[in-house]
This record gives C-alpha cells, sequence and structure tokens, in this order.
C-alpha cells in the first residue's frame, strides 16, 4: 500500500485570472437567471410544452449529479468493500460531490415554474411517493446535506491548524467528534445516492410511449445507478489527474489503473445488461439503419472504449492513457442520460417500428439554456479551487518536490 | 476482512429473498373506475369542425384568445396555456376527420401518479381537500395551485400531451381542462350536480356528451351496435392506458392512432412504473436494512483499520 500521504491545504492567489473567468460565466448565468425569474421559462429558453425540460434538468440534475457520483463510487470502495488503499481519493471527490450535487439541486430551482411552492417538499403528509421525482427531489436534498457534513472534516482540519486560536479550538474540539459519527454518515452517503440515482432512471419509467423502445425498459433504474458508478469512478481518475497536473497533487498510477479494472468489470456489466435485456425484449427488430441505431452504437462504442482501454496495459501504465479513458467512461454515462431524457425522447410517441410519430415540436437548447449550464459548471470549478486553496483536500505528492524544473513544467501546463 | 466480506454476501442474500418476496406482495392493483366518476363521448362520425366548443371553453374558463403570429384570431393549432379544448382536422380516408382533444381524465393517470406532493389528484383523492374541492369521488383530475412546484414532470408522463405550462409568465401556472366543474349546479341531480362541460353544452351535433362514466361508455358501445358499418368497432379509452373517463368512436376504418391518439396497452404507465420503483424498496425496508448493514460494517472496517496503524506504530 502506498504511505498515505495527508491532504493539505494548497495556498495560493485565489483571484487568479482563470478564476475570473470563472467567475465572469458565472456571473453571466447568474443574469440570465435572474431575467428568467422576472419574465418566466419560456424567454430564455427553447423549452416548449413537448419538449418541457429542455437540458436543465437532463444536464444540470441527470449528468451533473452523475459526475458527482464519485463520491458514491469511491465512498462504496474504500468504506463498505474496506479498500482502504483508495483513502486518498475520497476527499477530492466528495467535495466535487458535494459542488455536483449543489449545483444540480440548485439549477433546478430556476427550472421550476413555481419554486415558491416548494417549501412544502419538507412537509411528509404532502409526499406522493409513487412519484419517482419526490424521491429524487427528497433524497438529492438529504444528500447534499450529507455530503457537505462529509467535507466538514476537511475544514475542521483546516481550522484546528488555522493560527487563530477560536478556530484552532473549534477544530480540535468538533473534528474528533465529527470523526466518530463519520460511519453513519457514511452509510448513508451511500444508501441515499442508490436510491436516487435509480430513481433518476425510474423517472422515465412513465413516459412509456415517449422513449425510443431500444432505451425505455424496466432495467432504467438498474442502468443509471450502474452507469454512475461508472461515471463516478472515471471522474475520480480524471480528477486526479487534474489535480497532479495543477498542483501536483499525489498521483498513483497504480492505483488509478487497479480503480479502473473495476471500473471496466461496471462497463462491461452495462453493456451486457443493455443488450441482454434488449435481446431478451425482443427488441432486437428496432435496430437498422436509423438515427435511434445510429446513436445506441455510439452509446455502445463509448461504453466499450474505456471498458477495453481500462484493461490494456499500454493504458494503464500510462497517465495520459488512462486519463483519456476515464473521460471517455464519464462521457459514455453523460450520453446514456441525455439520450434516455432528450436525444430519443418525442413528445408524441414511436410507431411500431420505432419511428417518431411526428407533432409539433423542436427542441434545440437556447443560448440562455447554454450560459446557465455553463456558467454552473464553471462555478462548481471556482468553488472546488477555493476550497481546496483553503483547506487540506488534495494531498499533496511531496517527494518530486526536489525536481524544480518539472514543478515549473507542470505549472505552465495547468495554466494552459 | 473476510468476515465483513461474508457479512456482505449473506445481507444480500437475505436482502435477495426478501425482495423477492415482497416483489409478489407489493403487486399495485390496476385501477378500476369509480362508480361515480363522470365523462364525456366524443364521436367522430358527428363532428363537423364548428368550433363552437373551443370559442366557449375559452368564454366559460376565462381563457384569453390567442393570436397566431400572422395575425388570424384565435386560432390554436393545439392545445397550449389558454386553451384547454381543440378540434383538429385529420386527413385520411375520403373525407377528413375532426378530433377533440382535452384532458381524458384517466383512471389511472400518469400525472397524478408523478406529481411530487399530489397538485394533480383525482378529486376528493388527493393529499387535501383544495379550496372548492368537494369530497365527492367524480375521478375528474384536478391541480391545486398552492402545492404545484412547476415540475413539469405532469407533461414528461402524460401520453395525450394535455397539461400545459404557461411559458412566458413569471408566475406560470398549469393548464388543463376540469371537465367544468366549476360550471356544477347542486341543485340539479345527477351528474350535472358535479360538472357541466360547456363543450357538451354548446356542440349543436351533439358530437360530444357528458355523463357517468359507466353511461357514456353504455351509449358507446349502443352506438357501435346499432350501426356497425359506421363505426370503428372499438371504444377508445375503455381499456386504453389502464382506461379513461373521456371516450371515443371513430368511423369505420380509421384507426384512432391516425387520429392523434396513442397506442397504449391497457395497463396504465403509472402501474408498470410505479410496480418497477417500488418493488426493490419492499415498503421502505431495504434502505433501512442496507443502513444498518454498513454502518456496521464501515465501523468495524474503521476500528479494525485504527488498530492495525496504531500496531504499526508500536513497531516503529
Amino acid at each position: 500500500m502506498s504511505a498515505h500521504g495527508h491532504p493539505k491545504a494548497i495556498g495560493g492567489q485565489l483571484l487568479g485570472p482563470s478564476m475570473v473567468k470563472l467567475l465572469a460565466l458565472f456571473a453571466l448565468a447568474a443574469a440570465v437567471m435572474l431575467y428568467r425569474f422576472v419574465v418566466g421559462v419560456g424567454p430564455v429558453s427553447n423549452m416548449t410544452d413537448g419538449f418541457t425540460w429542455g437540458i436543465w434538468e437532463p444536464l444540470n440534475v441527470v449528468v451533473f449529479t452523475g459526475i458527482g457520483a464519485g463520491a458514491f463510487s469511491v465512498g462504496l470502495l474504500t468504506y463498505a468493500f474496506n479498500k482502504g488503499q483508495y483513502h486518498g481519493l475520497v476527499r477530492p471527490a466528495v467535495l466535487v460531490g458535494a459542488i455536483a450535487y449543489t449545483l444540480g439541486a440548485s439549477s433546478i430551482v430556476v427550472a421550476l415554474g413555481r419554486y415558491w411552492n416548494a417549501y412544502w417538499l419538507p412537509w411528509v403528509p404532502y409526499w406522493n411517493l409513487s412519484s419517482a421525482l419526490l424521491e429524487v427531489a427528497v433524497c438529492v436534498i438529504a444528500y447534499v446535506t450529507v455530503l457537505w457534513v462529509e467535507v466538514m472534516p476537511s475544514v475542521l482540519e483546516g481550522a484546528a491548524a488555522s493560527k487563530h486560536p477560536r478556530w484552532a479550538a473549534i477544530g480540535k474540539r468538533w473534528g474528533p467528534k465529527l470523526a466518530k459519527a463519520m460511519p453513519f454518515i457514511i452509510a448513508l452517503a451511500i444508501v441515499l445516492p442508490s436510491m436516487h440515482q435509480s430513481s433518476l432512471g425510474g423517472l422515465m419509467l412513465i413516459a412509456e410511449t415517449k422513449v425510443h423502445p431500444l432505451w425505455h425498459t424496466a432495467l432504467l433504474p438498474t442502468l443509471f445507478l450502474v452507469s454512475c458508478l461508472s461515471m463516478g469512478f472515471g471522474a475520480v481518475v480524471a480528477l486526479v489527474t487534474i489535480l497532479k497536473l495543477a498542483w501536483n497533487g499525489e498521483h498513483d498510477q497504480k492505483l488509478l489503473a487497479q480503480l479502473s479494472k473495476v471500473n471496466a468489470g461496471l462497463l462491461f456489466f452495462y453493456v451486457a445488461l443493455r443488450l441482454g435485456d434488449i435481446a431478451w425484449s425482443g427488441k432486437l427488430r428496432y435496430l437498422g439503419a436509423n438515427f435511434y441505431t445510429g446513436l445506441f452504437l455510439v452509446e455502445m462504442a463509448l461504453f466499450l472504449a474505456p471498458a477495453i482501454l481500462f484493461l490494456v496495459p499500454r493504458v494503464q501504465a500510462n497517465r495520459g492513457r488512462l486519463f483519456g479513458a476515464a473521460l471517455l467512461a464519464v462521457l459514455a454515462g453523460a450520453a446514456y442520460r441525455m439520450d434516455t431524457y432528450l436525444s430519443v425522447y418525442r413528445p408524441a410517441g414511436f410507431d411500431a417500428n420505432g419511428n417518431a410519430i411526428p407533432a409539433g415540436w423542436q427542441y434545440f437548447p437556447s443560448l440562455g439554456e447554454t450560459i446557465v449550464t455553463v456558467g454552473m459548471a464553471a462555478v462548481g470549478v471556482a468553488i472546488f479551487i477555493v476550497v481546496s486553496r483553503l483547506f487540506p483536500v488534495v494531498v499533496v505528492d511531496e517527494r518530486s518536490q526536489h525536481s524544480k524544473l518539472e514543478r515549473g513544467a507542470m505549472k505552465t501546463a495547468a495554466s494552459r | 476482512m473476510a468476515i465483513s466480506r461474508r457479512d456482505l454476501l449473506k445481507g444480500a442474500a437475505v436482502a435477495g429473498a426478501a425482495t423477492a418476496l415482497a416483489g409478489r406482495a407489493e403487486a399495485r392493483e390496476a385501477v378500476a373506475p369509480l362508480p361515480e366518476s363522470v365523462g364525456m363521448l366524443f364521436d367522430a362520425t358527428r363532428c363537423v369542425g364548428c368550433r363552437a366548443c373551443v370559442t366557449k371553453c375559452k368564454e366559460v374558463n376565462e381563457l384569453p384568445y390567442d393570436r397566431t403570429p400572422d395575425g388570424q384570431y384565435d386560432a390554436p393549432n393545439d392545445l397550449n396555456g389558454t386553451t384547454k379544448n381543440i378540434i383538429k382536422a385529420y386527413a385520411g380516408g375520403e373525407q377528413q376527420t375532426y378530433m377533440k382533444q382535452q384532458c381524458m381524465h384517466c383512471l389511472d393517470p400518469s400525472c397524478v401518479s408523478v406529481c411530487m406532493m399530489g397538485a394533480l389528484h383525482k378529486e376528493a383523492q388527493g393529499k387535501r381537500l383544495m379550496k372548492g374541492e368537494r369530497p365527492i369521488a367524480t375521478g375528474i383530475v384536478l391541480w391545486d395551485k398552492d402545492l404545484c412546484v412547476g415540475c413539469r414532470y405532469c407533461q414528461i408522463g402524460c401520453a395525450f400531451n394535455v397539461p400545459k405550462f404557461e411559458w412566458d409568465d413569471a408566475f406560470p401556472k398549469i393548464v388543463k381542462c376540469e371537465l367544468c366543474r366549476h360550471r356544477a349546479d347542486p341543485k340539479k341531480e345527477g351528474p350535472l350536480a358535479v360538472a357541466n362541460p360547456a363543450c357538451c353544452e354548446v356542440c349543436p351535433r351533439q358530437a360530444v356528451v357528458y355523463g357517468k362514466r359507466a353511461d357514456v361508455l353504455a351509449e358507446a358501445k349502443r352506438r357501435v351496435a346499432a350501426e356497425p358499418e359506421r363505426y370503428a368497432a372499438k371504444v377508445f379509452g375503455e381499456h386504453d392506458g389502464g382506461g379513461t373517463q373521456v371516450l371515443y368512436l371513430a368511423p369505420k376504418g380509421v384507426e384512432f392512432s391516425a387520429l392523434g391518439l396513442p397506442v397504449l396497452p391497457e395497463r396504465s404507465s403509472a402501474e408498470l412504473s410505479e410496480k418497477v420503483s417500488h418493488a426493490p424498496y419492499l415498503h421502505g425496508i431495504t434502505p433501512i436494512a442496507l443502513y444498518a448493514g454498513l454502518a456496521f460494517v464501515i465501523k468495524r472496517n474503521k476500528k479494525k483499520e485504527e488498530a492495525a496503524e496504531h500496531g504499526r506504530e508500536g513497531k516503529r
């Protein structure tokens, strides 16, 4: 096992040029959101009664939380399956999870038409337990809280090491107490995402006429659960690589390769489920020379490519190649999610041959929708940078500090 | 380590067995029509497309008239945020067929199944009685403006694309037909005591009639039996999507799917979605058991790791 080093605050300038750019993107998004609250959802988006969720729900919620599922997948591996060697990956993964989920949950408020009624959501007597969206909403709100509690050990550690006596006292007092409670919080951090990630798939069960038959299946919850794990593992490998380049974060190629082998298993499992389900339920007849088959093949290729690459020694041994393969794994899950919610969603449904029945609705995301999505992603990156600079989240590799030349090269690479 | 793995396997086995058991126990029943439910029958062979019902609907529901971009007045081409009822013409056969579209008031509505806090609900069967709601199970699907968060999941769920959203409004509403229940006259007997759809009242050809669902269904079957050369044999809505309270008759030789209605299985989408989603939960046992098991395993793993670390330090 690698000597697991301790995370430390990165420090450095908070408001650098890249931070300004990220915040500018968010400011643009904030302006669009403010405008939306004045004029309604219609004028800023291309959403219609036919394509009522546009990209905000599928991308900002379903894909963002898929990326944030790194906290779930690494937590599951590290704690439930007791693979202590992955410990160093937990903190960055949890921070990404906390940020991604917070953004997902808050961007949905922008999409809600009657957001002011949302204060009823915690009122249990009004819960409609048949609604997958209610399950997602309640569970995501709970999970966001849990994720930030999981971030707290970093913050308290940072406080304990602080020069201000009062901060230090708070950190020293509450840090150990929280550490004691952590197993019970971590268990919640595994149960909650397994519930709402499968519900995100279950959400589309009701639209059985509107989601193309190659995608609509009773396995939707299972497929969404598996795809969030594979996205999560991919996102963690990509994240660790970026942290290495940006801040010389600890980067254990062997460990990441090992993690990716687990991911390969998940990706193959997904493909087997998907293909088996289609063959078993007699849906092979929908395959042919059409748009949906094309999309399906792209998806399958996106899942199979990283699965195979993760098993190739040349990829396992190379940081760049493994990074690329991990990004493919994230992209695969993202494509599956976007397709199910949007690309193969047709409001008027499909005929017996799987061709879309024409309806009066067309959809392509508007500039406003895109700005909001990009701005939300940008502020997510910004928050990650700020928290990592201030608090001990990232494990920094102390060993390679002697090579100043190399570090310089890294910095230029990162600032590019 | 070995023990924890065994525990996990044991847990998985127990969970699996329990899932199989409760999967059977949890079978969600199909929803039968309520005895007092009211509905409409639209006879496409009678409609001449005069659209008096569209105009009257706007009038009694106080909906603004539409304007098309080229200036034509009140010519909506679909249901929308200001149109709860519409007549559409479908080409096919020797002449075109006119179809009426409004909320179907399904027996087991998708919109009700997916609505987070029961804003959309069948009258008297929701989470609460909203203002003006009577404790009579009419089967009318109502919208409670104070429980709707505007998530628009109903629009995703509805196979008929009925619920509409006010896109250009900062405080938008969900707009759909509520069978003119506000025009009910409690002094009257029978179905008129609970609702009185203006479209049925105004139709010059009685192409659309209102009544108890059981009665309009019997009337539909009577018409088909009396003039089999005039009608398609099927009554749309008797079983489609679990059954609807608004029923349709089509001219002979014309498929309902050619008239803009979806092809639906006999069980409702809500039944499928709720069955599949609820099965693994076992009435809430699974998450609790999973949580307890995980908390136990994680706590023990942590203790072991701490013990191991102390051991290592001791050696140094």
